[in-house]
Protein backbone atom coordinates (compact mmCIF):
# COMPACT_ATOMS: atom_id res chain seq x y z
CA UNK A 1 0.00 0.00 0.00
CA UNK A 2 2.62 2.53 0.99
CA UNK A 3 5.44 3.95 -2.00
CA UNK A 4 8.93 2.71 -1.48
CA UNK A 5 11.49 3.38 -0.35
CA UNK A 6 10.29 2.83 3.01
CA UNK A 7 11.10 4.39 6.29
CA UNK A 8 14.31 2.17 6.77
CA UNK A 9 15.67 3.09 3.40
CA UNK A 10 14.97 6.82 3.71
CA UNK A 11 16.18 6.98 7.20
CA UNK A 12 19.81 5.45 6.02
CA UNK A 13 20.02 7.18 3.24
CA UNK A 14 19.33 10.31 4.78
CA UNK A 15 22.12 9.47 6.96
CA UNK A 16 24.28 8.75 5.07
CA UNK A 17 23.93 12.08 3.01
CA UNK A 18 24.07 13.79 6.64
CA UNK A 19 27.57 12.21 7.27
CA UNK A 20 28.95 11.86 4.00
CA UNK A 21 28.12 15.39 2.72
CA UNK A 22 26.67 17.67 5.57
CA UNK A 23 29.04 17.08 8.21
CA UNK A 24 32.54 17.89 6.49
CA UNK A 25 30.85 21.22 6.01
CA UNK A 26 29.32 22.27 9.69
CA UNK A 27 31.49 24.18 12.03
CA UNK A 28 33.34 21.78 14.78
CA UNK A 29 31.29 23.00 17.46
CA UNK A 30 27.82 21.60 15.33
CA UNK A 31 29.90 18.01 15.06
CA UNK A 32 28.55 16.47 18.02
CA UNK A 33 24.96 17.89 17.36
CA UNK A 34 24.98 16.39 14.06
CA UNK A 35 26.48 13.09 14.91
CA UNK A 36 23.66 12.86 17.85
CA UNK A 37 21.32 13.62 15.22
CA UNK A 38 23.14 10.14 12.71
CA UNK A 39 23.05 8.22 15.83
CA UNK A 40 19.13 8.89 16.21
CA UNK A 41 18.13 7.71 12.36
CA UNK A 42 20.09 4.85 12.81
CA UNK A 43 17.97 4.00 15.96
CA UNK A 44 14.75 4.62 14.04
CA UNK A 45 15.90 2.57 11.22
CA UNK A 46 16.54 -0.52 12.99
CA UNK A 47 13.17 -0.09 15.40
CA UNK A 48 11.54 0.34 12.05
CA UNK A 49 12.71 -3.32 11.11
CA UNK A 50 12.00 -5.22 14.20
CA UNK A 51 9.06 -7.23 14.62
CA UNK A 52 8.38 -7.72 18.56
CA UNK A 53 5.30 -9.37 18.23
CA UNK A 54 6.80 -12.74 19.08
CA UNK A 55 8.25 -12.08 21.80
CA UNK A 56 4.99 -10.44 23.72
CA UNK A 57 3.78 -13.66 23.04
CA UNK A 58 6.18 -15.63 24.60
CA UNK A 59 6.00 -12.96 27.81
CA UNK A 60 2.31 -13.08 27.88
CA UNK A 61 3.51 -17.31 28.95
CA UNK A 62 4.94 -15.37 31.93
CA UNK A 63 3.03 -12.47 33.06
CA UNK A 64 0.13 -10.24 31.44
CA UNK A 65 2.20 -7.65 30.31
CA UNK A 66 6.01 -6.21 30.89
CA UNK A 67 4.64 -4.41 34.19
CA UNK A 68 3.36 -7.53 35.45
CA UNK A 69 6.30 -9.64 34.85
CA UNK A 70 8.68 -6.75 36.37
CA UNK A 71 5.86 -7.43 39.69
CA UNK A 72 6.21 -11.00 39.80
CA UNK A 73 10.28 -10.67 39.75
CA UNK A 74 10.34 -8.61 42.49
CA UNK A 75 7.96 -10.52 44.65
CA UNK A 76 10.45 -12.78 44.01
CA UNK A 77 8.68 -15.46 41.41
CA UNK A 78 11.63 -17.04 39.93
CA UNK A 79 14.26 -18.10 43.17
CA UNK A 80 17.57 -19.21 41.68
CA UNK A 81 17.90 -22.74 40.75
CA UNK A 82 14.75 -23.13 40.30
CA UNK A 83 13.28 -24.34 36.29
CA UNK A 84 11.61 -21.16 36.65
CA UNK A 85 14.46 -19.02 37.51
CA UNK A 86 16.18 -20.48 34.10
CA UNK A 87 12.51 -19.56 32.15
CA UNK A 88 12.80 -16.26 33.50
CA UNK A 89 16.34 -15.86 32.23
CA UNK A 90 15.78 -17.20 28.77
CA UNK A 91 13.06 -14.95 27.69
CA UNK A 92 14.81 -11.69 29.45
CA UNK A 93 18.05 -12.37 27.89
CA UNK A 94 15.82 -12.29 24.55
CA UNK A 95 14.29 -9.18 25.61
CA UNK A 96 17.47 -7.39 25.70
CA UNK A 97 18.78 -9.16 22.90
CA UNK A 98 15.94 -7.24 20.71
CA UNK A 99 15.97 -4.11 22.20
CA UNK A 100 19.81 -4.00 22.11
CA UNK A 101 19.33 -5.20 18.20
CA UNK A 102 17.46 -1.33 17.74
CA UNK A 103 19.37 0.63 20.53
CA UNK A 104 22.78 -0.51 21.05
CA UNK A 105 23.39 -3.24 18.46
CA UNK A 106 27.50 -3.21 19.14
CA UNK A 107 26.40 -4.70 23.01
CA UNK A 108 25.25 -8.14 21.05
CA UNK A 109 29.04 -8.62 19.74
CA UNK A 110 30.47 -12.08 20.99
CA UNK A 111 27.09 -13.08 21.80
CA UNK A 112 26.18 -16.07 20.05
CA UNK B 1 26.13 35.48 28.69
CA UNK B 2 23.89 38.99 28.31
CA UNK B 3 25.94 41.76 29.41
CA UNK B 4 23.26 42.87 32.27
CA UNK B 5 23.90 39.35 33.70
CA UNK B 6 27.66 39.95 33.32
CA UNK B 7 27.75 43.19 34.41
CA UNK B 8 25.94 42.35 37.54
CA UNK B 9 27.73 38.90 38.10
CA UNK B 10 31.00 41.43 38.20
CA UNK B 11 29.67 43.50 40.62
CA UNK B 12 29.41 40.74 42.91
CA UNK B 13 32.29 39.07 42.53
CA UNK B 14 34.15 42.31 43.46
CA UNK B 15 32.43 42.11 46.01
CA UNK B 16 32.98 39.22 47.62
CA UNK B 17 36.68 39.05 46.53
CA UNK B 18 36.90 42.11 48.63
CA UNK B 19 38.91 43.66 45.52
CA UNK B 20 38.21 44.84 42.05
CA UNK B 21 37.29 41.85 39.27
CA UNK B 22 37.44 42.79 35.53
CA UNK B 23 35.77 39.74 33.36
CA UNK B 24 37.52 40.09 30.51
CA UNK B 25 36.11 37.17 28.73
CA UNK B 26 33.14 34.55 29.01
CA UNK B 27 32.69 31.23 27.62
CA UNK B 28 30.06 28.07 28.16
CA UNK B 29 32.29 24.75 28.63
CA UNK B 30 31.30 21.68 26.88
CA UNK B 31 29.77 18.87 28.60
CA UNK B 32 26.83 18.65 31.52
CA UNK B 33 23.26 17.82 30.82
CA UNK B 34 21.86 19.29 34.20
CA UNK B 35 24.76 22.09 34.85
CA UNK B 36 26.07 24.84 32.84
CA UNK B 37 30.09 25.78 33.27
CA UNK B 38 31.28 28.79 31.94
CA UNK B 39 35.15 29.06 31.77
CA UNK B 40 35.58 32.87 33.06
CA UNK B 41 38.94 34.85 32.37
CA UNK B 42 39.26 37.75 35.00
CA UNK B 43 41.78 40.09 36.46
CA UNK B 44 41.35 40.45 40.27
CA UNK B 45 43.48 42.90 41.65
CA UNK B 46 44.92 43.50 38.16
CA UNK B 47 46.12 40.40 38.24
CA UNK B 48 44.81 37.52 35.37
CA UNK B 49 42.99 34.51 36.69
CA UNK B 50 41.32 31.85 35.17
CA UNK B 51 37.96 30.83 37.08
CA UNK B 52 35.17 28.13 36.47
CA UNK B 53 31.43 29.24 37.26
CA UNK B 54 29.06 26.26 37.44
CA UNK B 55 25.11 26.95 37.28
CA UNK B 56 22.39 25.03 37.17
CA UNK B 57 20.73 24.22 33.65
CA UNK B 58 16.99 24.88 32.86
CA UNK B 59 16.00 21.79 33.94
CA UNK B 60 17.62 20.37 36.74
CA UNK B 61 17.52 16.72 38.43
CA UNK B 62 15.59 16.03 41.46
CA UNK B 63 18.26 14.00 43.16
CA UNK B 64 20.94 16.14 42.17
CA UNK B 65 22.85 18.25 45.41
CA UNK B 66 21.82 22.26 44.92
CA UNK B 67 25.06 24.55 44.46
CA UNK B 68 25.76 25.68 47.47
CA UNK B 69 26.12 22.11 48.92
CA UNK B 70 28.11 21.03 46.06
CA UNK B 71 30.46 24.20 46.86
CA UNK B 72 30.71 23.10 50.91
CA UNK B 73 31.53 19.52 49.79
CA UNK B 74 33.93 21.08 47.15
CA UNK B 75 35.87 23.20 50.33
CA UNK B 76 35.77 19.89 52.24
CA UNK B 77 37.26 18.00 49.90
CA UNK B 78 39.85 20.66 48.90
CA UNK B 79 40.51 20.80 52.53
CA UNK B 80 41.12 16.88 52.91
CA UNK B 81 43.87 17.36 50.09
CA UNK B 82 41.67 15.59 47.24
CA UNK B 83 42.81 17.02 43.81
CA UNK B 84 39.82 19.15 43.24
CA UNK B 85 39.89 23.01 41.77
CA UNK B 86 39.90 25.55 44.08
CA UNK B 87 36.36 26.60 45.34
CA UNK B 88 36.80 30.65 45.47
CA UNK B 89 33.12 32.11 46.02
CA UNK B 90 29.30 31.40 46.06
CA UNK B 91 26.45 32.75 45.37
CA UNK B 92 22.75 31.47 46.69
CA UNK B 93 20.70 34.84 45.12
CA UNK B 94 19.45 33.64 41.95
CA UNK B 95 18.75 37.18 40.96
CA UNK B 96 22.40 37.51 39.77
CA UNK B 97 22.44 35.48 37.04
CA UNK B 98 18.88 33.93 36.91
CA UNK B 99 19.93 30.91 38.88
CA UNK B 100 22.53 30.20 42.34
CA UNK B 101 26.19 29.60 41.16
CA UNK B 102 30.04 29.01 42.43
CA UNK B 103 33.37 29.88 41.01
CA UNK B 104 36.17 27.67 41.03
CA UNK B 105 39.33 28.13 39.85
CA UNK B 106 40.25 26.79 36.32
CA UNK B 107 42.59 23.88 35.87
CA UNK B 108 43.92 22.17 33.02
CA UNK B 109 43.17 19.11 31.57
CA UNK B 110 41.43 17.00 29.68
CA UNK B 111 37.85 15.03 30.89
CA UNK B 112 36.41 13.80 28.18
CA UNK B 113 35.99 9.98 28.73
CA UNK B 114 36.72 8.68 25.28
CA UNK B 115 39.85 10.39 24.88
CA UNK B 116 41.36 9.28 28.40
CA UNK B 117 40.25 5.50 27.39
CA UNK B 118 41.78 5.98 24.37
CA UNK B 119 45.06 7.12 25.26
CA UNK B 120 45.24 4.76 28.09
CA UNK B 121 44.68 1.82 25.82
CA UNK B 122 47.22 3.25 23.51
CA UNK B 123 49.71 2.56 26.41
CA UNK B 124 47.98 -0.84 27.16
CA UNK B 125 46.89 0.87 30.21
CA UNK B 126 47.81 2.99 32.87
CA UNK B 127 48.04 1.43 36.47
CA UNK B 128 49.97 4.62 37.48
CA UNK B 129 47.04 7.16 36.91
CA UNK B 130 44.44 4.60 38.29
CA UNK B 131 46.78 3.70 41.03
CA UNK B 132 46.56 7.74 41.66
CA UNK B 133 43.40 7.99 41.12
CA UNK B 134 42.43 5.43 43.75
CA UNK B 135 44.30 7.36 46.76
CA UNK B 136 42.17 10.33 45.32
CA UNK B 137 39.06 8.03 46.15
CA UNK B 138 40.90 6.90 49.53
CA UNK B 139 40.82 10.64 50.69
CA UNK B 140 37.56 11.47 49.77
CA UNK B 141 36.87 8.60 52.15
CA UNK B 142 38.22 10.18 55.12
CA UNK B 143 35.78 12.30 55.69
CA UNK B 144 32.90 10.82 57.29
CA UNK B 145 30.09 11.64 59.30
CA UNK B 146 29.11 13.35 61.31
CA UNK B 147 30.19 16.49 59.33
CA UNK B 148 29.27 20.05 60.54
CA UNK B 149 29.16 21.20 57.30
CA UNK B 150 26.93 18.78 55.66
CA UNK B 151 23.64 18.92 57.36
CA UNK B 152 22.48 18.76 53.39
CA UNK B 153 23.63 15.09 53.21
CA UNK B 154 20.65 14.07 56.09
CA UNK B 155 21.58 10.87 58.24
CA UNK B 156 24.01 8.34 56.93
CA UNK B 157 22.38 4.64 55.98
CA UNK B 158 22.48 2.38 58.66
CA UNK B 159 22.76 -0.34 55.53
CA UNK B 160 23.92 1.45 52.13
CA UNK B 161 23.05 -1.67 50.50
CA UNK B 162 19.37 -2.48 51.55
CA UNK B 163 19.02 1.44 51.21
CA UNK B 164 20.04 1.66 47.37
CA UNK B 165 17.40 -1.55 46.58
CA UNK B 166 14.66 0.40 48.36
CA UNK B 167 15.13 3.76 47.08
CA UNK B 168 15.93 2.21 43.22
CA UNK B 169 12.60 0.35 43.33
CA UNK B 170 10.78 3.46 44.06
CA UNK B 171 12.21 5.20 41.46
CA UNK B 172 11.39 2.52 38.93
CA UNK B 173 8.00 2.85 40.25
CA UNK B 174 7.66 6.80 40.25
CA UNK B 175 8.67 6.71 36.61
CA UNK B 176 6.31 3.95 35.64
CA UNK B 177 8.09 2.13 33.17
CA UNK B 178 7.80 -1.55 33.55
CA UNK B 179 11.46 -2.45 33.50
CA UNK B 180 11.81 -6.70 34.43
CA UNK B 181 15.71 -6.66 33.15
CA UNK B 182 16.46 -3.94 36.30
CA UNK B 183 13.92 -5.55 38.72
CA UNK B 184 16.03 -8.38 37.93
CA UNK B 185 19.13 -6.75 38.98
CA UNK B 186 17.48 -5.64 41.40
CA UNK B 187 15.96 -8.60 43.13
CA UNK B 188 19.56 -10.42 42.91
CA UNK B 189 21.38 -7.69 44.73
CA UNK B 190 18.23 -7.82 47.69
CA UNK B 191 19.59 -11.69 47.64
CA UNK B 192 23.40 -10.64 48.17
CA UNK B 193 23.21 -8.09 50.62
CA UNK B 194 26.81 -7.83 52.34
CA UNK B 195 26.62 -6.66 55.78
CA UNK B 196 26.47 -2.72 56.58
CA UNK B 197 30.23 -0.59 57.08
CA UNK B 198 30.65 2.36 58.75
CA UNK B 199 29.17 5.37 55.97
CA UNK B 200 32.22 7.44 54.43
CA UNK B 201 31.39 10.42 52.12
CA UNK B 202 30.53 9.02 48.48
CA UNK B 203 31.17 11.16 45.36
CA UNK B 204 29.04 9.05 43.79
CA UNK B 205 29.80 10.29 40.37
CA UNK B 206 33.43 9.43 40.19
CA UNK B 207 34.14 7.89 36.78
CA UNK B 208 35.98 7.85 33.64
CA UNK B 209 34.38 11.68 31.94
CA UNK B 210 34.08 13.14 35.66
CA UNK B 211 38.19 13.31 36.43
CA UNK B 212 40.91 15.90 34.81
CA UNK B 213 44.10 14.31 33.36
CA UNK B 214 46.96 16.27 32.39
CA UNK B 215 49.96 14.90 30.83
CA UNK B 216 49.37 11.28 32.66
CA UNK B 217 48.72 13.37 36.15
CA UNK B 218 44.96 13.63 37.84
CA UNK B 219 44.69 17.19 38.09
CA UNK B 220 40.79 17.72 39.27
CA UNK B 221 37.87 15.24 40.77
CA UNK B 222 35.10 17.10 39.38
CA UNK B 223 30.85 16.94 39.35
CA UNK B 224 30.40 16.51 43.56
CA UNK B 225 26.15 17.23 43.00
CA UNK B 226 25.72 13.13 43.91
CA UNK B 227 27.46 13.19 46.71
CA UNK B 228 25.79 11.38 49.78
CA UNK B 229 27.07 9.22 52.84
CA UNK B 230 27.58 5.25 51.84
CA UNK B 231 29.51 2.57 51.76
CA UNK B 232 32.81 3.33 49.99
CA UNK B 233 32.61 0.21 47.79
CA UNK B 234 29.86 2.31 45.85
CA UNK B 235 32.22 4.34 44.41
CA UNK B 236 35.10 1.61 43.88
CA UNK B 237 31.87 -0.18 42.15
CA UNK B 238 30.84 2.57 40.21
CA UNK B 239 34.54 3.37 38.48
CA UNK B 240 34.80 -0.27 37.68
CA UNK B 241 32.16 -0.92 36.32
CA UNK B 242 31.49 -2.08 32.50
CA UNK B 243 29.06 0.94 31.45
CA UNK B 244 32.51 3.38 32.40
CA UNK B 245 34.82 1.94 30.49
CA UNK B 246 34.92 3.46 26.81
CA UNK B 247 34.77 0.21 25.34
CA UNK B 248 38.04 -0.55 27.07
CA UNK B 249 36.46 -3.41 29.01
CA UNK B 250 39.41 -5.20 29.84
CA UNK B 251 40.77 -2.21 31.37
CA UNK B 252 38.51 -2.98 34.38
CA UNK B 253 39.20 -0.06 36.41
CA UNK B 254 37.53 3.11 34.35
CA UNK B 255 38.32 1.75 30.89
CA UNK B 256 42.24 2.94 32.28
CA UNK B 257 44.21 0.86 33.70
CA UNK B 258 43.87 -2.47 36.02
CA UNK B 259 41.57 -2.86 39.01
CA UNK B 260 44.40 -4.64 40.96
CA UNK B 261 46.08 -1.22 40.17
CA UNK B 262 43.46 0.89 41.49
CA UNK B 263 42.49 -0.92 44.37
CA UNK B 264 46.54 -0.91 45.53
CA UNK B 265 46.26 2.76 45.06
CA UNK B 266 43.21 2.63 47.13
CA UNK B 267 44.84 1.18 50.40
CA UNK B 268 43.60 -1.09 52.71
CA UNK B 269 39.56 -0.23 53.43
CA UNK B 270 38.75 -2.22 50.20
CA UNK B 271 37.19 -5.23 50.36
CA UNK B 272 36.99 -6.83 46.97
CA UNK B 273 34.18 -10.10 47.79
CA UNK B 274 32.09 -6.36 47.83
CA UNK B 275 32.77 -4.89 44.27
CA UNK B 276 30.23 -7.61 42.25
CA UNK B 277 27.55 -6.08 44.31
CA UNK B 278 28.64 -2.79 43.87
CA UNK B 279 29.04 -2.91 40.13
CA UNK B 280 25.93 -4.30 40.05
CA UNK B 281 24.50 -1.82 41.35
CA UNK B 282 26.09 0.93 39.09
CA UNK B 283 25.06 -0.93 36.39
CA UNK B 284 21.38 -0.60 37.89
CA UNK B 285 22.21 3.43 38.73
CA UNK B 286 22.93 4.64 35.59
CA UNK B 287 20.23 2.57 33.85
CA UNK B 288 17.47 4.60 36.36
CA UNK B 289 19.69 7.38 36.15
CA UNK B 290 19.29 6.99 31.72
CA UNK B 291 15.27 6.12 32.49
CA UNK B 292 15.02 9.61 34.18
CA UNK B 293 17.00 11.25 31.57
CA UNK B 294 14.75 9.97 29.05
CA UNK B 295 11.71 10.74 31.19
CA UNK B 296 12.69 13.95 30.85
CA UNK B 297 12.76 14.51 27.20
CA UNK B 298 9.69 12.40 26.86
CA UNK B 299 7.31 14.46 29.23
CA UNK B 300 8.04 17.85 27.25
CA UNK B 301 10.32 19.03 30.78
CA UNK B 302 13.41 19.80 28.51
CA UNK B 303 13.17 18.41 25.06
CA UNK B 304 16.57 17.63 23.78
CA UNK B 305 18.11 14.95 21.28
CA UNK B 306 20.87 14.44 24.02
CA UNK B 307 18.07 13.52 26.67
CA UNK B 308 16.34 11.13 24.25
CA UNK B 309 19.07 9.42 23.09
CA UNK B 310 20.47 8.47 26.97
CA UNK B 311 17.24 6.49 27.25
CA UNK B 312 18.78 3.73 24.28
CA UNK B 313 22.10 3.38 26.12
CA UNK B 314 19.53 1.76 28.74
CA UNK B 315 19.26 -2.12 26.64
CA UNK B 316 23.15 -2.07 26.73
CA UNK B 317 23.39 -1.28 30.60
CA UNK B 318 20.16 -4.17 30.76
CA UNK B 319 22.78 -6.64 29.10
CA UNK B 320 25.35 -5.93 31.60
CA UNK B 321 22.93 -6.36 34.51
CA UNK B 322 21.72 -9.81 33.05
CA UNK B 323 25.69 -11.09 32.55
CA UNK B 324 26.40 -9.59 36.14
CA UNK B 325 23.46 -11.36 37.94
CA UNK B 326 24.48 -14.97 36.40
CA UNK B 327 27.58 -14.48 37.75
CA UNK B 328 26.34 -13.10 41.39
CA UNK B 329 24.12 -15.82 41.56
CA UNK B 330 26.60 -18.46 40.27
CA UNK B 331 29.20 -17.27 42.52
CA UNK B 332 31.60 -16.71 39.77
CA UNK B 333 31.70 -12.62 39.70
Amino acid sequence: MLEQPDATDLLNTARDSLLQKLLPTLPAHLHYEARMIANAMAIAARAAGVDAAPLATRLRSFADDEAHFAARIRAGAYPPGSPAYVGAAKLLQEMVRLRCTVSAPRALKGEP
Amino acid sequence: MDEARRAALNAWLSNAAGASVVISATSLLSGGAIQQNWALSVTRGGAAEEWVLRTDNAATLAVSLPRSAEYALLRAAFTEGVTVPEPLFCCEDASIIGAPFFVMRRVAGTATGFRLAKAAAARGGDDALVAALGAELARIHRIRPPHEDFGFLGVPPADAGADFVAAMRARLDAANTPRPSVEWGLSALARHLPPPVPPVLCHNDFRTGNLMVEAGQVTAILDWEFAAWGDPHADLGWFCAPCWRFGNLALEAGGLGSRAAFLRGYGGGADPSRLPFWELAASIRWAVIAADQGARHLSGVERSLELALTAHIIPELEMDILRQVEALDAGTA
